[in-house]
């Protein structure tokens, strides 16, 4: 890094408005500038891909309206005075899954979560794909984990109980010219970079394998190991795993601040009283940098960027099998691959995201031209789709640092915490693989005061909620008369019975909210939308609780869904 | 249940009644299935009235018109499984083998032919492009009707309503007599889409404005919705920047147009129309499956329940005397004045001598003539002093009587601005 060179472009670019300068090992950009795409450029310019050396974002921008973080409405004091071992902050899958490896450890762990389920935020609205790699290179965090995690994925389905499907993956390409050049990427990736299943395939295998897609394709990259998952199921999965095995996880509960004393947390608020964690493990996604300011440990800034997926009627799915995109000129010089098209592993058809940079970390309306773009570039990827097969559409906001890369360290000035900052795509694929070294870390810093020994009582294996349509008439039918339930079909879009809604109701999480039961099971995620079946799931909830109707929410405190009886 | 039946009925609404009925009646084995755990279908939360003034010339509610058919398909004692879903269809040598879950279990029953009667789904918000957050109060017009009239429960206090289909028309007084608040029907089509006796005895009697060219372009609120953003729209129905309001409400209830469901059907390779979303029919409202019938708002959307039951009769007459038989089909193709025509095919090895044709014109067209040509020579005619859209015309032809053959092309037009 060369202060002077950032400066001088810094300057070039807006005058004395912007400027770097260096400190505690990080770079700090201050100034004042108009517009926040303005501090995005700023402090991207300041910031080397990759590094270890983080942009710490303090430029007052005119454009930013802070909007305090949306609080859970509910107050208490149920968690007030707890001590627990370990602290999680944030229930996406990093957070989760690092709930989960620990939970083989004797700990008292504690997982805490401001929205009303977990998995709410960036975990539950991308397009879960399980990335191979194609577009990393070696040096960064990212590239680290990517394989690690990507195999690790068929296991840790298997023991979670959770669909996933290695579909494959094709990077389409137009242009002949380029296929010398993309051959050596391919190499390259390949020898240098370990991305072993990267493959240079003809335009003709390329149609064969998926006819659909672009005649104008004269060759791809295939990545057969590239898989397919479902992000919300699988967070939801690690979570009920860590419960079976003894961690807590407190939904509806954000942090507020913390006390730190001699480089140390030593309490932490929350809107549920006052929490007194040995260590604290920030997996707070966009609020990451928040959490670290907390800590008194901000060594990096994140810039929230939004994507939007559609998802298609499943007589779309039938039109492609795997994963597939089109390329321009700039492949590799981007974030990420772009977006593209993906066979879900519910059979949808998915299509996106887009990348915009936003200053709202919580802002996840979708916009029609986030449609409008994905569409005219994925038309090309696949003339067939159409904005008519559209069932739903959603946002989701990413937690990129300026140096585009994961954060997965102990803290640098606080020392009781462990950052998992900065986690964007590939973070479901790598997840798995770093919530291993993140055990490792914590276990390792908690046996400085006292040892750790092993929970014996510690079963990897979580059973899901039956799925019967997917079952032989056989299976199915014995599973219905031990319980009829099973028989009772409440969604018809995706075929989901009584009695798999009420396993859900029981699960190790319980959300009784219509939108958790969704989330688990799927009711309301076919072409109706719900339309049939969520009077149905309402009414449901309402009897296992022994509520009235309108006390079930769609998922927050404040979503209620009926005003009470009629006249 | 038996094994095995002449017929299955799938679908326990107004055209599966009326087909069970009519398939029993012809000395058919028949079972009808339905997946929810009452006969009557939609007409089960439809308590307003206005139903069956064609066939009963009298003003009943929904279920009281459903009741009807109930009563008699007891009295026939049909056969029927309620709490039923048909989780697949197979094609066997002989007929269909229909596989069934219920609290029973899993059990598979033949059928020599099959009548879909299922019924039809709503648009839904993203399938109209509406943006901004998730909140609870988006609700289809069906879905707040469910939890106002089956579950007694209150959807909204002050609510918006997009599209003036007849279900939002209806919905709008429903909840204005029970204490809410409408602030609007928005239309973003220059004309309503409902029926004009609904504007009128669910708008304009309760004072509840109409908006046309409008539509609500996104909704707010974090958690229940707070908002909705409403445009005024140009001639192609894009919003025009710049004419956006804002309406506080707590709820947005959409009735934007419905869908026939035939997921089933499809399944089983039936080609599907794109006017009409429902199968393509001959004037037996066979599908392109050899013993597979289509009827009611699955083949297209009606407009009277009347009519509902009037095209589940013709399929259950037709599905109980279905035999193998070659086919020998032409098209009756439709000019660009119709939004569509049923039926779309006539097979001249059957009787085609006094064939229902349902259509609906594409505008609202004012003296005109609906009219058949053969081969370029008109065969048939009928003055109508106007068309509208929303409202569906129902005439019944002999065909037989234009001595057509496997050459004939049949052309059914329409002539505007007749005298």
């Amino acid at each position: 890094m060369n202060l002077k060179k950032v400066n001088r472009k810094l300057e070039k670019r807006f005058g004395s408005a912007a400027h770097a300068s260096f400190h505690d090992g990080m770079i700090t950009v201050t100034g004042h500038l108009p517009k926040w795409s303005d501090v995005v450029e700023a402090c991207s310019s300041a910031a080397t891909k990759y590094s270890k050396v983080h942009v710490v974002n303090d430029i007052v921008c005119d454009e930013v309206k802070e909007q305090p973080m949306r609080m859970p409405k509910i107050t208490d004091k149920s968690l007030d005075g707890e001590t627990p071992d370990v602290l999680i902050i944030g229930g996406g899958i990093s957070g989760v899954s690092i709930a989960r490896e620990l939970s083989k450890w004797k700990l008292d762990i504690l997982l805490v979560e401001k929205e009303a389920d977990l998995a709410l935020q960036a975990s539950g609205r991308n397009d879960g794909e399980v990335h191979p790699g194609v577009d990393l290179s070696k040096g960064s965090m990212k590239h680290y984990y990517i394989r690690k995690g990507n195999e690790m994925y068929d296991e840790v389905c298997r023991e979670l109980d959770v669909p996933f499907k290695r579909v494959g993956q094709y990077v389409c390409f137009d242009k002949t010219w380029l296929k010398p050049a993309i051959a050596l990427y391919c190499l390259w990736r390949r020898k240098h970079d370990g991305i072993s299943d990267t493959e240079l395939i003809s335009g003709e295998e390329l149609h064969r394998r998926e006819p659909n897609l672009g005649e104008n394709f004269k060759f791809a990259i295939s990545n057969p190991s590239s898989g397919c998952v479902c992000p919300y199921g699988l967070t939801i999965a690690y979570a009920e795993n860590a419960v079976m095995n003894g961690a807590r996880v407190a939904l509806n509960t954000a942090v507020t601040g913390m006390q730190v004393e001699n480089g140390k947390i030593v309490s932490v608020s929350t809107n549920r009283g006052t929490i007194h964690p040995k260590i604290v493990i920030n997996a707070a996604g966009v609020f990451a940098e928040d959490i670290a300011k907390m800590a008194d440990d901000r060594f990096f800034s994140i810039h929230p960027r939004r994507g939007t997926n559609s998802i298609l009627d499943k007589k779309a799915g039938a039109f492609m099998h795997s994963i597939a995109s089109v390329v321009g000129l700039n492949f590799g010089k981007n974030h990420s691959k772009g977006g593209g098209i993906l066979h879900t592993v519910h059979d949808n058809l998915l299509l996106g995201p887009d990348a915009v940079e936003t200053f709202e970390k919580e802002n996840t309306e979708t916009r029609k031209e986030s449609i409008q773009t994905v569409f005219t570039k994925q038309k090309k990827t696949m003339p067939t789709v159409s904005e008519r097969d559209i069932i739903t559409y959603f946002t989701g906001v990413r937690a990129p640092t300026f140096e585009e890369d994961f954060i997965i360290e102990k803290g640098r000035k606080t020392e009781n915490i462990i950052h998992c900052a900065g986690i964007q795509s590939p973070g479901l694929t790598t997840a798995p693989a770093v919530a291993l070294d993140i055990e490792k870390m914590a276990v390792e810093m908690l046996t400085k005061n006292a040892p750790v020994a092993k929970n014996s009582g510690y079963n990897p294996i979580r059973h899901g909620v039956p799925v019967l349509r997917e079952m032989s008439d056989e299976e199915r039918n014995k599973l219905i008369k031990e319980n009829p339930d099973y028989g009772v079909i409440i969604c018809r879009c995706e075929e989901i019975s009584k009695g798999e809604i009420l396993d859900a109701l029981k699960s190790p999480i319980c959300v009784p909210t219509v939108d958790g039961i969704k989330k688990r099971i799927r009711p309301g995620m076919g072409r109706c939308q719900g339309g049939f079946c969520s009077p149905l799931v309402t009414k449901i909830i309402a009897e296992y609780l022994g509520v009235p109707i309108s006390e079930v929410k769609k998922s927050s405190e404040d979503s209620v869904i009926t005003f009470g009886k009629t006249k | 249940m038996k094994k095995n039946y002449d017929v299955i009925v799938i679908g326990g609404g107004p055209a599966g009644l009326a087909a069970a009925i009519k398939a029993h009646d012809s000395g058919k084995a028949v079972l009808l299935v339905e997946r929810e755990n009452r006969l009557g279908g939609i007409l089960k939360q439809c308590i307003h009235d206005g139903f069956g003034l064609v066939r009963f010339k009298e003003k009943l509610s929904g279920p009281e018109y459903a009741e009807r058919f109930i009563d008699e398909f007891y009295e026939k004692k049909i056969d029927y499984s309620v709490l039923t879903f048909v989780t697949r269809i197979e094609k066997k040598e002989n007929g269909f083998a229909v596989t069934l879950v219920s609290r029973d279990g899993v059990t598979t029953v033949g059928a020599n032919s099959l009548v879909f009667a299922t019924g039809c789904r709503e648009r839904t918000a993203k399938q109209v492009a509406i943006h901004g957050t998730r909140p609870a109060g988006v609700f289809t017009a069906g879905t707040a009707q469910h939890f106002t009239n089956l579950l007694g429960e209150l959807p909204t206090k002050k609510c918006v309503i997009l599209g003036s289909g007849d279900i939002g028309l209806i919905m709008a007084r429903r909840l204005t007599l029970e204490g809410a608040e409408v602030v609007g029907v928005y239309e973003a089509k220059p004309t309503p889409s409902g029926l004009t006796r609904n504007i009128h005895q669910c708008l304009h009697d309760y004072n509840i404005p109409l908006y046309l060219s409008h539509t609500v372009t996104r909704v707010f609120g974090a958690d229940r919705l707070t908002a909705v953003e409403i445009s005024e729209v140009d001639d192609k129905m894009n919003p025009i920047a710049g004419t956006e309001q804002i309406v506080e409400c707590d709820a947005l209830i959409l009735s934007v147009g419905l869908i026939p469901e035939n997921e089933l059907a499809e399944g089983l390779g039936v080609k599907i129309d794109p006017r009409t979303k429902g199968p393509a029919v001959n004037g037996q409202l066979m599908t392109s499956i050899d013993g597979v019938f289509s009827c009611g708002n699955a083949l297209h959307v009606n407009d009277l329940v009347d009519y509902v039951s009037e095209s589940g009769e013709t399929a259950g007459e037709n599905a109980a005397a279905y035999e193998k038989k070659e086919r020998r089909e032409i098209d009756l193709t439709a000019s660009g004045e119709f939004l569509y025509v049923v039926p779309q095919k006539l097979d001249l090895n059957r009787d085609n001598s006094r064939t229902t044709v349902y259509f609906r014109s594409r505008e609202i067209l004012d003296k005109c003539v609906f009219k058949i040509k053969k081969d370029g020579q008109e065969v048939f005619k009928k003055k109508y002093p106007f068309l509208r859209p929303p409202e569906m015309e129902k005439l019944v032809i002999d065909f037989d009587s234009f001595k057509l053959d496997e050459s004939s092309e049949l052309k059914l037009e329409i002539e505007v601005n007749a005298e």
